[in-house]
């Protein structure tokens, strides 16, 4: 602690705090401009100047002058004022003066500055000049006559968000905002918009729709990707018109800008009913009443295992819980599951072999009564806990990892917290970066070390690292106390590092150094995701990656874990609440009866097995869109005798549908999300429901029809319910991740061999990865009006500019891309960043659907021609 | 187009490293009285360094230009000195004399007038260089006699 005085007042502060953040704490305005609680200061703006004694006759900084024991500081003087007036008074010289229509008004720190000073008149005069306005790139709107150079958009972008897209051009008096080439090539995240104190910077979505102050503001959390950011969301007359991240700024592109798909024209608003071919609206009554009867028929003929369910991870853990528990104790049949069978479950089941399911151990009984959305198990003095939940890192953890490697993942558009993360994780100079991955991604700029290997060669890449571990260190003891390690080193005999280092494509000294790295590492983090975990031997690639954590990590220091992206808002919530089919919620394993997962399910129907399922129950979850080898998936879903889809959009598998339940969505409704880092986001009704409904009451309301007896009246009321079954989960509440810091970790693992083969049957001269676009997430985001559409507004196959010359293909021009499960046609576009021979395609567009081309996995070989 | 071969001989000259960006800049507008743009683009590439950076660096400074310049660049002095000794005069002269304004290029890419701060040389004022030749003590009188050595 420190003591010291600002304006004669005693004030008690943290050591390594700035003046400025002092008193802010403590209620004392102290004005300022270029400094942002989300950046590190660089005191250019000098109008926070504070008279410090001890210290030189000058005024101070307080953005960057730290406070010391006995320092006395003054905010207000006669000089201090004159000052921060003159350099206000220069900032405004050239200051457009279109207050009046500039978007900023009213929450513009210039405004607030000039006010504040009592600025009434700038007594100087200069030589006008003529701003460059940008008007013509997507999404964001520039204005160099409003800037006042404070940089901290450029910092954020820099230091932040790690693009580096945008940086003053001329200098002195002439310095303008500029990005070097015009429409701007950016990640268009919007955060140097949010970050800008004035309107320089405008965001087109919300240009000219209201005035900050008629927003109705409400903290809810992001219903994209898997990263939990939560949010602002600010509304008017029932319409979203803006969100903002007030903490951090950061927020990507598809959650700033992706919001308006709440107001698509194409919502489903009124529960639909097939005849003879086509839909037509129906009350709830009846689409329900319908729903119920179906089921019953065919349970009644077939039992209760023919009716199949798929959970969602775009719906809430209370949705999801009661889903699970609608088919367990309603319907009576484990046969349930999730789309992230397809990757997520794959990577929990390669930690869970190697780390163990989590356990919860010395905690006492639940607690009748908590606050909503909290735990009811309080963390007790010495409660420990094991298994795989505990070796998954927190985001908020990861800028202390010392050594982060990440694996077949392109960070921020898998998960963009992960990628601030990192680049915060930089501002530590020891930290160093090691990625691996077949193509260059954004993060090779960044990183100490660049492996690209093969497509689908990591496991041989691991391979290869498990050996040149084993080389440099022979004796090597992990810390966690693990199983298995000699017959572990016995599965590396078959090949040689240097055999290794060919297989997989990368250089022999680029293993060893990858492997110095790691063993030196006090903090080792370890990243992946969808990408990795989307092929066919997606379990195997996560069993590998576990083994090198169980080998190397040191889950005790901060930072050093497992960081697997989940592809969704609530992937993680759908394991956690147990819509699997072997387990129960908090992971309980089902000895009796398990149902069948996707894969087998699909499997049953196609070879009409007497196990297959004759309906399907599908909560949102577009399989058609999302499942390897879609016209497998949709012949066998038309085997089907009755089809329910709950969703939002008339999606591709609702159109298979023989009922369509519409459902409310993220700001519509209450509940929560776990994130990809298990953090239990809180999600509040910003909007009305329109006459669509949340998931948790229609499957409620159906569960009464079926001699069910839920009798919820609210989420929270579920929840508690949940909670109680999740002694893991213990000391949780909103905005915290579990297991909680208070439980003791008692990890242990097993070794587990990995297969080490390249998994791309065929001969055909590409390889095709099914990717994801930066800008999209699922096929939530490519609904108009979402904001990322002008970006990004369809899925083009990028290849290598060497390719398309011997293809003769050119930029824009179609390719017909064939594999041995189907063909389709996709615009091309040229990107480097593919080494040649390897082209990407994101699946998020109906057309052209890359799930056409697959088996099984994201990875396929292809041929291509030019159409 | 982009003479590939003419750029890749410049940078082959550096290790490719981010902190051979102003090097690389100087040769490439010592060679072509500018930096162009698929030049500037490549450069960003090779030296892996992001292209607001290079557009940055290469608006920052008064040496780089990205409008092509004339084949003679005159740098005319107002600095204290020659500013005091009709500097002014000079300009307006020079400027008159080739029907282009300070900062332009001639139309027919023979000649860039520039204003500089100082040239150093205060004694001789009112100075101005041609490329990197000094003219001493320029009244308004010797600008047609210069200017005439470089038509
Ligand atoms: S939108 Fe994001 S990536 Fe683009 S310039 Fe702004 S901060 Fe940088
Ligand atoms: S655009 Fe805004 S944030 Fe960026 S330098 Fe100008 S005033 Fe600052
Ligand atoms: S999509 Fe993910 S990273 Fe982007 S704002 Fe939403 S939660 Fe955050
Ligand atoms: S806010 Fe401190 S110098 Fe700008």
């Amino acid at each position: 602690m420190v003591n010291l005085t600002i304006d004669g007042r005693a004030i008690q502060a943290k050591k390594g705090q700035t003046i400025l953040e002092v008193a802010r704490d403590n209620g004392i305005y102290i004005p300022y401009l270029c400094y942002h609680k989300a950046l590190k200061p660089i005191a250019s703006c000098r109008i926070c100047v504070v008279e410090v004694k001890p210290g030189p006759p000058r005024p101070q900084p307080a953005c960057s002058t730290y406070v010391t024991e006995g320092m006395e500081v003054v905010t207000t003087s006669e000089r201090l004022d004159v000052i921060r007036r003159e350099l206000v008074k220069l900032v405004l010289i050239n200051h457009a003066l279109d207050c009046p229509i500039c978007d900023k008004g009213g929450e513009c720190e210039l405004q607030n500055l000039t006010h504040a000073l009592g600025i009434d008149r700038v007594d100087y005069e200069a030589q006008v000049l003529t701003p460059h306005i940008d008007y013509e790139s997507s999404l964001i709107e520039r204005h160099p006559d409003r800037c006042v150079t404070c940089g901290r958009c450029i910092r954020i972008c820099r230091d932040r968000v790690g693009a580096m897209a945008i940086h003053f051009m001329n200098r002195g008096y002439y310095t303008e905002l500029g990005s070097g080439v015009l429409p701007l090539d950016c990640e268009f995240c919007g955060s140097c918009i949010e970050i800008c104190p004035v309107g320089a910077l405008i965001n087109k979505v919300f240009k000219y729709q209201a005035r900050a102050w008629e927003l109705e503001k409400t903290e809810t959390v992001c219903p994209f990707c898997g990263g939990g950011c939560t949010y602002q969301v600010q509304t008017r007359d029932g319409r979203i018109l803006r969100v903002a991240n007030q903490d951090s700024i950061l927020l990507c592109g598809r959650g700033r800008f992706g919001f308006p798909v709440v107001h698509s024209e194409d919502r489903l608003t009124t529960p639909l009913i097939k005849e003879n071919g086509s839909f037509r609206p129906a009350s709830w009554g009846e689409a329900l009443d319908l729903v119920a009867q179906r089921f019953q028929e065919i349970m009644a003929e077939a039992g209760p295992g023919a009716i199949y369910g798929v959970g969602s991870p775009r719906a809430t853990n209370e949705s999801n819980y009661l889903f699970q528990k609608f088919f367990r104790e309603v319907l009576k049949t484990n046969n349930l599951d999730n789309p992230g069978r397809y990757h997520f479950v794959r990577g929990m089941a390669g930690l869970m072999a190697v780390f163990g399911v989590s356990q919860v151990d010395g905690l006492a009984a639940p607690a009748a009564r908590v606050p909503a959305y909290h735990s009811p198990y309080e963390v007790t003095e010495g409660a420990t806990g094991s298994g795989l939940m505990f070796v998954l890192g927190k985001l908020a953890d990861l800028p202390q990892a010392d050594v982060a490697l990440v694996v077949g993942a392109d960070v921020t558009t898998e998960l963009p917290p992960l990628g601030w993360a990192l680049m915060k994780a930089r501002e530590n100079e020891n930290f160093q970066l090691i990625v691996a991955n077949p193509r260059a991604t954004k993060f090779d700029r960044y990183a100490a070390l660049s492996l690209q290997y093969k497509p689908g060669a990591e496991r041989l890449l691991m391979g290869g690292l498990f050996k040149a571990i084993f080389a440099a260190q022979p004796d090597i003891a992990p810390v966690i106390n693990a199983a298995g390690l000699e017959e572990f080193k016995e599965s590396f005999k078959k090949f040689s590092l240097k055999e290794y280092a060919t297989k997989a494509g990368v250089d022999e000294g680029q293993l060893k150094t990858a492997a110095e790295l790691l063993l030196k590492a006090q903090a080792p983090a370890i990243i992946f995701g969808t990408e990795l975990l989307g092929q066919d031997k997606g379990q195997e690639n996560a069993t590998a990656l576990a083994d090198l954590f169980l080998l190397v990590g040191k889950p005790g220091n901060p930072g050093s874990g497992v960081y697997m992206a989940a592809e969704k808002a609530n992937t993680l919530g759908l394991l956690v609440v147990g819509v699997l089919p072997d387990r129960l919620p908090g992971f309980i394993p089902i000895d009796k009866d398990p149902g069948l997962n996707l894969e087998q399910m699909l499997e049953a129907l196609e070879t009409g097995h007497d196990n297959a399922p004759q309906a399907l129950y599908a909560l949102g979850g577009d399989l058609v869109r999302w499942l390897p080898n879609r016209s497998r998936t949709e012949k066998l879903l038309k085997k089907l005798k009755f089809i329910v889809v709950q969703d939002a959009f008339l999606t591709d598998t609702a159109k298979l549908a023989d009922v369509i339940l519409p459902v409310a969505i993220h700001v519509e409704q209450e509940g929560t999300f776990f994130s990809s880092d298990s953090k239990l986001g809180l999600l509040r009704k910003a909007l009305p429901e329109n006459g669509v409904r949340p998931d948790w009451q229609i499957i409620m309301e159906l569960a009464n029809r079926l001699g069910g007896a839920f009798k919820y009246v609210k989420p929270a009321q579920i929840f508690q319910e949940l909670a109680a079954q999740l002694p893991v989960c213990a000391g949780l509440a909103p905005g915290h991740c579990f297991p909680a810091p208070g439980l003791t970790a008692k990890l242990s693992g097993q070794f587990v061999p990995f297969e080490q083969d390249i998994s791309l049957p065929g001969r055909r001269p590409y390889t095709l990865i099914v990717g994801k676009s930066l800008q999209h997430s699922g096929s939530y985001t490519t609904h108009q009006p979402c904001g990322t559409l002008m970006v990004t507004p369809g899925a083009r196959l990028k290849m290598n500019p060497e390719d398309a010359v011997a293809l003769n293909l050119g930029a824009g021009e179609t390719a017909k891309i064939i594999s041995s499960h189907g063909e389709i046609t996709a615009s091309v576009s040229l990107d480097a960043d593919l080494p040649p021979g390897v082209v990407l395609l994101p699946d998020h567009f109906g057309e052209p659907a890359a799930n056409r081309l697959t088996l099984n996995s994201n990875l396929v070989r292809v041929t291509i021609q030019k159409m | 187009m982009m003479d590939e071969a003419r750029l890749s001989a410049i940078l082959s000259r550096y290790d490719g490293e981010p902190y051979d960006l102003i090097p690389v800049l100087q040769d490439i507008q010592d060679q072509y009285n500018y930096l162009p743009k698929d030049e500037l683009h490549e450069v960003a590439v090779r030296l892996k360094v992001p292209l607001t950076q290079v557009y940055s660096v290469a608006t920052f400074y008064k040496m780089f230009s990205l409008i092509p310049k004339g084949k003679h660049q005159l740098k005319i002095c107002l600095g204290t000195t020659c500013h005091l000794k009709g500097g002014q005069r000079l300009v307006a002269s020079v400027c008159n004399r080739l029907g282009v304004e300070v900062g332009y290029t001639t139309k027919d890419r023979q000649f860039s007038v520039e204003t500089v701060g100082c040239l150093g040389t205060c004694a001789q004022a009112p100075v101005m260089m041609v490329d990197d030749k000094y003219y001493a003590r320029v009244t308004v009188d010797k600008v047609s006699k210069i200017l005439k050595l470089y038509a």
